[in-house]
C-alpha cells in the first residue's frame, strides 16, 4: 500500500489533466462543427467539377490536356504529407505519417527525384525525428486552410508540371468519409488522369455527355481542368481539418473517460490507505496504553 | 554469576503465553541469554522444555522466553539454569544434517558425533577483522548480474509481499551458487512452511556439486524452526544456523554461504514475545527493540580476514509496504538489495524483481567496471522513463507520446520482457531448461537492446530466454509459426 500523501498527488495531477482533456474535447466538438461546415459545403462543388471534368474528357471529342495525361517516363515526384500542427489527437498525425513514409519509400526508390514537404508542425518533426530532408515544411494551415493559401501552393505545383520539373504529385491526408469515419489514406492528384479511372469505376458514371459545349470544349478544358485540380488538392487540405477536429475529439473523450477511471480507482486505494494508517495508528496508541497499565 | 557446577533449580512462578517466569536463589540468579530446562513426566505428560532468560525481575525472579510449546507447564515446576546460553553442535559432523534450534537433528539419522559446541549467542566480529571484499559474485541470472550485482562475502536480500517468489528465487540461488560453490552451504529455514524446507532437502540430496559426484546435501547443513513453531523458537533459529555457519568461516577459513528464509519471521517472532515480555510497543506493533536485534543477528553475518560468508536472505514485505519497520531494519544491513513486486509477477514476469527499486552497493564503475555500471544506468533510465509516461499511456494513448518517447517505451517493453529468465528449479513445471547466463553476455545483449539493435524482434520473443540471441530464435519461431 503507497503512503496516502503520494496518491492523493498523483490523483490531483490526473485531476488536472482530466481537466484539459474535457476542455479540449469540448473546443474540438464546435471546431468540428465549423469544418464540418466547410467541407460539405466543398464537397458538393468538388463533385460537381470532378464530374464535369470527366464529362468533357468522355465527350467524345478529341480533346487532351497535358495535366489528364500520364507522363511516359515519370522521373519527378512530389509528395505532400498533411499533418496537424497540434497534438493530441489520438492516431491522426501517426496514421498520415505512416502512410506518408512508405509511399516516400516507394516513390523513393522508383524515381530519380523526390520533393517531399510536409504541411503541420507535428509532421515535420517526427521527419526531424526520422532524419527524412524535407524540401518544404508549411504550418500556416490551420483548422480552416483558406483558399487563396492552398492555391499559391496549387499554382506553384501546376507551373512545375507544365514546365516538365514535376510528373506526379502525391498527397498523403486523412480523407474524410463520414463524422465516425475517417481514413489516412495517399492520393495521386497529378496527373488528374490517375484520379479519373478511380472514379470512373464509380456507380455514377453516366455513358454520355448531355452538354453542348461552346466555343469549344477544348476552352472549356483549359480552364475547367486546372482549377478542378485546386478544388481537388484544397479539398484534401479540408478533409484533414475536419478528421483532426474528429480525432481529437474523439481521442480527447476517451482520454477524459480513462482519466475518470483512475481517479476513481486511486481514490479507491487512497482511502483505504489512509483507512489502514488510521487504524494502524489507532492500535498504536491502544496498544501502548494497555501495555502501560501492566 | 551463577556455574553449573552445582545444578542451580529454580521454580516456576507464572507463565503468560511463550514467556514464563521462574524464581531462583537471589544470589545464584542465570545471567542473561541463559538456558534453563524443565523437564518432568508427570501422569504421562512429557515435558521437555528449554527457555532463554530475558529479563531479571527482581527478587530472584528472571522471565524467560520459551523455546519450545508451555503446554503443561506448572507453577512451583522445578526447572534447571544450564549455566550457559543454548549450544549448538558445530563442524564436519553437522553437514548433511537437519536441526532445530537446540541444535538436535531431526532428519531421523541418529545423534550427531561432536564435541564441539559452540553457544549461539556469540559477538559481532570486531571491527578490525571484518574484510572488505568487493567482488562481485556472478549468479547467472540476466537481471540480478546487470542491476544488483551480488557480493562475494557479502548480503543479500530478497524482499517481497505474499506469493511473489522469493522462496523460488532463494532455491534457485542454491541450486546455482551451491552446485558450484566448493565451500560450505547453511541453510536457516525460519518461521516459513515446513514442506518447502523438506523440498529443499530432498533436492539438495539429488543436486550434485558440479562434477565431482558428490551431493550438495554433503557440504551443507539446516536448521529449521518453521511456521508450526512458537516464537521463541522462530525468535533463535537464525542464531543457531549462523553459528554453524560462523564455525566454517572461523575453524575451516572456507567460503561459507548462508540461506535465510525468511529474516521477517525472526522479527515477527520477536514482536510476539516482547509485549509479553512487557516491552511497550513501537511503531507498527512492533517491539522497540527491533533495530536491536536485527542488528546483533545481521552485524554477525560477516566476512572477516579468516574467511567469508555470502548471504541470501529473504524478507517478507507485509501488505507490499517496503516501509513497513521489520523489512526497513533488514534493508539498511544489505550489500546487495533485490525487490519484488507485484505489478511484474502480474504480468507474468518472473522472477519478478523490480529493476528501480533494487540496488546494490557494489553498482558502481569502481567495482563493475565503467561499462557494466553505464549499461546497468541506461537500462534503468530507459525503465524509469517508462514508468513516467505510463499514466500518460494510461490517459492518452501511447500516440500522444512523442517520436523519442515512443521508442523509449518501445524499448522499455522489450527490456521489461528480457529480463525475465528460465529458472533451473522451475524446469520441471515451465518444461523450459534453466538459463545461466554469463555476465559478458548479459552486458552485450542489454547494450544491443538500448541501442536499438533488436528494435525489429516482436515483444513476445524476449519472454524467458538467455542471451539476444535466444530472442533472435525465438523470433523466428514465433514467425514460423505464424506462416505456418
Amino acid at each position: 500500500m503507497a503512503n496516502a500523501r503520494a496518491l492523493d498527488k498523483r490523483r490531483k495531477s490526473i485531476r488536472n489533466i482530466r481537466k484539459i482533456t474535457r476542455t479540449m474535447e469540448l473546443i474540438a466538438t464546435a471546431r468540428f462543427k465549423k469544418a464540418m461546415d466547410r467541407a460539405s459545403a466543398a464537397t458538393a462543388y468538388t463533385a460537381r467539377i470532378s464530374q464535369l471534368v470527366k464529362d468533357l474528357s468522355q465527350s467524345g471529342l478529341e480533346v487532351s490536356h497535358p495535366l489528364l495525361e500520364p507522363r511516359e517516363n515519370p522521373s519527378h515526384a512530389a509528395l505532400l504529407v498533411l499533418t496537424a500542427n497540434r497534438g493530441l489527437c489520438g492516431g491522426y498525425n501517426g496514421n498520415v505519417i505512416r502512410r506518408g513514409l512508405s509511399r516516400h519509400g516507394e516513390l523513393s526508390d522508383s524515381m530519380e527525384q523526390l520533393t517531399f514537404e510536409v504541411s503541420g508542425k507535428r509532421g515535420i518533426s517526427a521527419m526531424k525525428f526520422r532524419k527524412l530532408a524535407t524540401d518544404a515544411e508549411f504550418t500556416q494551415f490551420d483548422d480552416q486552410p483558406s483558399f487563396e493559401e492552398v492555391e499559391v501552393l496549387a499554382n506553384r505545383y501546376l507551373d512545375a508540371y507544365a514546365a516538365g520539373t514535376l510528373d506526379r504529385l502525391d498527397v498523403a491526408y486523412t480523407r474524410f468519409i463520414s463524422s465516425s469515419r475517417q481514413e489516412a489514406t495517399v492520393e495521386t492528384l497529378l496527373p488528374l488522369g490517375a484520379l479519373e479511372t478511380d472514379e470512373a469505376a464509380d456507380t455514377d458514371s453516366r455513358g454520355e455527355s448531355m452538354y453542348e459545349f461552346l466555343p469549344s470544349a477544348g476552352s472549356i478544358l483549359e480552364e475547367v481542368v486546372p482549377s478542378s485540380f485546386k478544388v481537388k488538392l484544397f479539398k484534401c487540405f479540408l478533409d484533414a481539418a475536419v478528421s483532426e477536429q474528429i480525432a481529437r475529439m474523439v481521442a480527447m473523450k476517451s482520454a477524459t473517460e480513462n482519466a475518470d477511471d483512475m481517479i476513481k480507482n486511486l481514490s479507491m486505494t487512497y482511502n483505504r490507505a489512509r483507512q489502514s494508517q488510521i487504524t494502524g495508528e489507532i492500535m498504536e496508541i491502544i496498544g501502548g496504553v494497555e501495555a502501560l497499565k501492566n | 554469576m551463577a556455574t553449573a557446577t552445582t545444578s542451580n533449580i529454580g521454580q516456576i512462578t507464572q507463565v503468560i503465553g511463550s514467556t514464563f517466569d521462574a524464581e531462583f536463589a537471589e544470589d545464584r540468579l542465570p545471567a542473561i541469554y541463559n538456558a534453563v530446562k524443565i523437564e518432568s513426566d508427570e501422569k504421562g505428560v512429557k515435558i521437555n522444555l528449554t527457555g532463554e532468560v530475558q529479563q531479571h525481575l527482581g527478587g530472584g525472579r528472571v522471565r524467560c522466553v520459551a523455546l519450545g510449546t508451555t503446554d503443561g507447564l506448572k507453577r512451583g515446576q522445578d526447572c534447571v539454569d544450564l549455566g550457559a546460553p543454548v549450544s549448538v553442535p558445530v563442524g564436519d559432523a553437522t553437514l548433511g544434517r537437519v536441526f532445530n534450534l537446540l541444535g538436535n537433528p531431526v532428519d531421523g539419522r541418529g545423534p550427531v558425533e561432536t564435541d564441539e559446541h559452540w553457544p549461539i549467542h556469540r559477538e559481532a566480529p570486531p571491527l578490525a577483522d571484518l574484510s572488505t571484499s568487493t567482488e562481485l559474485f556472478e549468479t547467472g541470472i540476466k537481471v540480478v548480474d546487470l542491476l544488483t550485482p551480488f557480493v562475494r562475502g557479502g548480503k543479500a536480500g530478497l524482499f517481497g509481499g505474499a506469493g511473489l517468489g522469493k522462496t523460488v528465487i532463494l532455491t534457485e540461488l542454491i541450486a546455482r551458487i551451491a552446485s558450484s560453490h566448493g565451500g560450505f552451504s547453511v541453510f536457516a529455514g525460519v518461521g516459513e512452511r515446513t514442506r518447502e524446507g523438506t523440498d529443499l532437502w530432498l533436492e539438495m540430496q539429488e543436486t550434485e556439486i558440479g562434477q565431482t559426484g558428490r551431493k550438495v546435501i554433503e557440504q551443507t547443513c539446516m536448521v529449521f524452526g518453521q511456521m508450526n513453531e512458537p516464537p521463541g523458537a522462530r525468535l533463535r533459529v537464525a542464531l543457531s544456523a549462523l553459528t554453524m555457519a560462523e564455525y566454517f568461516r572461523d575453524a575451516t577459513g572456507k567460503d561459507t554461504l548462508l540461506f535465510v528464509d525468511n529474516i521477517f519471521r525472526f522479527s515477527q517472532a520477536g514482536s510476539e514475545v516482547s509485549a509479553l515480555l512487557g516491552r511497550m510497543p513501537s511503531a507498527v506493533g512492533y517491539q522497540p527493540t527491533l533495530a536491536t536485534e536485527m542488528g546483533a543477528l545481521q552485524e554477525r553475518i560477516a566476512s572477516t580476514s579468516k574467511g567469508a560468508i555470502t548471504s541470501v536472505q529473504a524478507v517478507y514485505v507485509p501488505a507490499d509496504d517496503p516501509t513497513d519497520p521489520a523489512p526497513a531494519t533488514a534493508f539498511g544491513q544489505l550489500d546487495a538489495f533485490i525487490y519484488l513486486e507485484r505489478s511484474i509477477s502480474e504480468k507474468g514476469i518472473y522472477p519478478a524483481i523490480d529493476p528501480l527499486a533494487s540496488s546494490s552497493r557494489i553498482l558502481d564503475p569502481q567495482y563493475v567496471g565503467e561499462r557494466h555500471y553505464a549499461i546497468a544506468r541506461r537500462v534503468q533510465n530507459t525503465l524509469q522513463r517508462y514508468r513516467e509516461l505510463q499514466d500518460i499511456i494510461a490517459i492518452l494513448g501511447v500516440d500522444e507520446l512523442s517520436e523519442e518517447d515512443k521508442l523509449v517505451v518501445h524499448r522499455a517493453r522489450r527490456i521489461e520482457r528480457f529480463l525475465s529468465q528460465p529458472f533451473l528449479v522451475a524446469e520441471v513445471f515451465t518444461g523450459k531448461a534453466g538459463e545461466i547466463t554469463p555476465l559478458a553476455d548479459t552486458i552485450r545483449s542489454f547494450e544491443e537492446i538500448c541501442d536499438g539493435k533488436w528494435d525489429h524482434l516482436p515483444e513476445g520473443a524476449f519472454m524467458y530466454v538467455g542471451s539476444v540471441e535466444q530472442a533472435e530464435e525465438a523470433a523466428k519461431k514465433m514467425a514460423a509459426e505464424v506462416a505456418s
